[in-house]
């Protein structure tokens, strides 16, 4: 069975009157989880001065896109993930380009494998996603040292991976939550 | 109206589209980076007076604690500052008596008056650093004058240098920088070096003298170049290992509030042409290849390196 079809008592024959505001809740359903990363990426941006907020923004990018590209595509088409790359950018100033790449190339990988990923245990899913967030976090050590000339230490970048990796199953249990209930667009 | 096939075809080129998209981002920020961090500024300008929604509460708790950590230590609280209010008449009194005599000494060399240099007073709007820089955001306000290269300063020490500035908002590159080089002097040793930020608390010195190693806890301060002046208090000199000495700030780098932009000119420096300058006359080609013209000379001796052998 795929994850996304996962409330089948809801796909009986007696469908609800789609009415304007059904179809408004539907797509804010549909949104939340784009929604989710823009606000994020907004708050984290905010002078709070807390310990790693660069490294949670890209975190919380991650996670969030590797989940619902396995679990709900619909929820999570590449367009959204390309726009949410862009506010993430905007809004953090890493080396452009390396946030909305490491997304895309993320969400190619868990929309590509989600059958498997799907029948797959939680914590065979975890370490795929932790193999992809240290590549990702590489792959932004790389380009700031190109763009430096310079070897520059790659502790932040470490930081950054067991930062990402370290959230994920909160969010991966928020997720779960939020797949059945407020992100749930059968249920508008 | 598009047929299955196609928009089949459409839906598999989405994401390569999107990727390549990416790559040109990418490829765009190592070309011509600031025309990137220009946009990023813009979208900072928008959203300051919402950043200063967000933090206000944060503010509010923090102000509130500090309160309540006041008020129940009160008498301890008297006691430090009656101390430290004595301590600083003491002080007040020797910078006044400083400032009288430099104030006589000045006039007896007839001293230039230096120019009072332009500043702004700006508010932290983010901290800007991500995993790799550091820098801050100010929000300087509308109708600045503020110019790439201008210094900022806490109310202790250096801070940094403005590397950006949009039309209410400024980025400043912090000392501790990865990319931040300042030319200091050291405040005993006299010697110059390079304070290299290495995205740690504590930059590090380097092109120092090797016979004027830098001293544990000597001051260091700007030496005078371009726009930075000479003077502004940096921090001080520690030896975090062996070999190995580094700049402890005196400015505050991780709760940043309050931030001064100082404007101090950068035409100033201007070395005059020298006057009097004339041109040296080409030698000829073979001066000494034929005889002396001075006859009446007795014959001086081969003079050395001149190959007379």
């Amino acid at each position: 069975m795929v994850a996304e079809n996962s409330t089948p008592h809801l796909h009986s024959a007696v469908e609800p009157k789609q009415t304007f505001r059904r179809a408004l809740d539907m797509a804010a359903r549909a949104a939340m989880p784009s929604l989710f990363i823009v606000f994020s990426a907004i708050l984290l941006s905010a002078p709070f001065g807390i310990p790693g907020q660069a490294q949670l923004q890209f975190g919380i990018a991650m996670c969030t896109v590797w989940f619902w590209a396995y679990s709900r595509p619909r929820s999570m088409p590449a367009l959204a993930v390309f726009l949410c790359g862009l506010v993430v950018e905007i809004f953090s100033f890493g080396p452009p380009g390396t946030v909305l790449l490491s997304l895309l190339v993320i969400y190619g990988v868990a929309h590509h494998w989600r059958y498997g990923l799907s029948r797959l245990g939680f914590i065979a899913g975890w370490l795929i996603f932790s193999v992809f967030a240290a590549l990702a976090s590489f792959f932004q050590w790389a380009l700031v040292c190109l763009h430096a000339v310079a070897l520059l230490s790659p502790a932040p970048g470490l930081f950054q991976a067991a930062l990402t990796i370290g959230i994920y199953p909160s969010l991966t249990a928020l997720f779960v939550w939020g797949r059945r209930t407020f992100a749930n667009p059968d249920q508008a | 109206m598009l047929s299955i096939h196609a928009r089949q075809v459409l839906a598999k080129a989405v994401l390569p589209i999107l990727i390549l998209l990416a790559v040109g981002l990418v490829l765009l920020g190592l070309v011509r980076r600031p025309s990137v961090d220009g946009v990023r500024l813009m979208a900072t300008d928008f959203m300051a007076p919402a950043y200063h929604g967000l933090v206000w509460p944060q503010e509010r708790v923090k102000v509130w604690l500090t309160d309540l950590r006041g008020a129940t230590d009160l008498a301890k609280e008297n006691a430090r500052l009656r101390d430290e209010n004595r301590a600083l008449r003491h002080w007040y009194d020797v910078a006044v008596a400083l400032a009288a005599e430099n104030g006589r000494l000045k006039k007896s060399l007839h001293w230039i008056p230096e120019t009072v240099p332009q500043y702004v007073t700006g508010r932290v709007t983010r901290d800007d650093g991500g995993p790799y820089s550091r820098a801050v955001l100010l929000d300087v306000g509308s109708g600045h004058d503020v110019r790439i290269g201008d210094v900022a300063l806490d109310a202790a020490g250096l801070l940094g240098r403005v590397t950006e500035v949009g039309p209410h908002t400024v980025r400043v590159l912090m000392i501790n920088d990865d990319a931040s080089r300042i030319p200091v002097t050291l405040g005993s040793s006299h010697g110059d070096a390079i304070m290299a930020g290495d995205d740690t608390a504590s930059p590090r010195l380097i092109f120092y003298p090797q016979d004027h190693h830098p001293v544990e806890g000597e001051r260091v301060e700007t030496r005078g170049q371009s726009t930075m002046p000479a003077g502004l208090p940096v921090g001080t000199v520690h030896y975090s290992a062996p070999n190995r000495p580094v700049v402890v700030p005196d400015a505050d780098l991780d709760r940043l509030d309050i931030v001064r932009v100082f404007d101090y000119g950068d035409d100033d420096s201007q070395a005059p042409d020298a006057p009097g300058r004339v041109r040296v006359k080409k030698l000829p080609q073979n001066p000494l290849t034929g005889p002396l013209p001075f006859s009446w000379l007795p014959n001086l001796p081969d003079m050395p390196g001149r190959g007379g052998q």
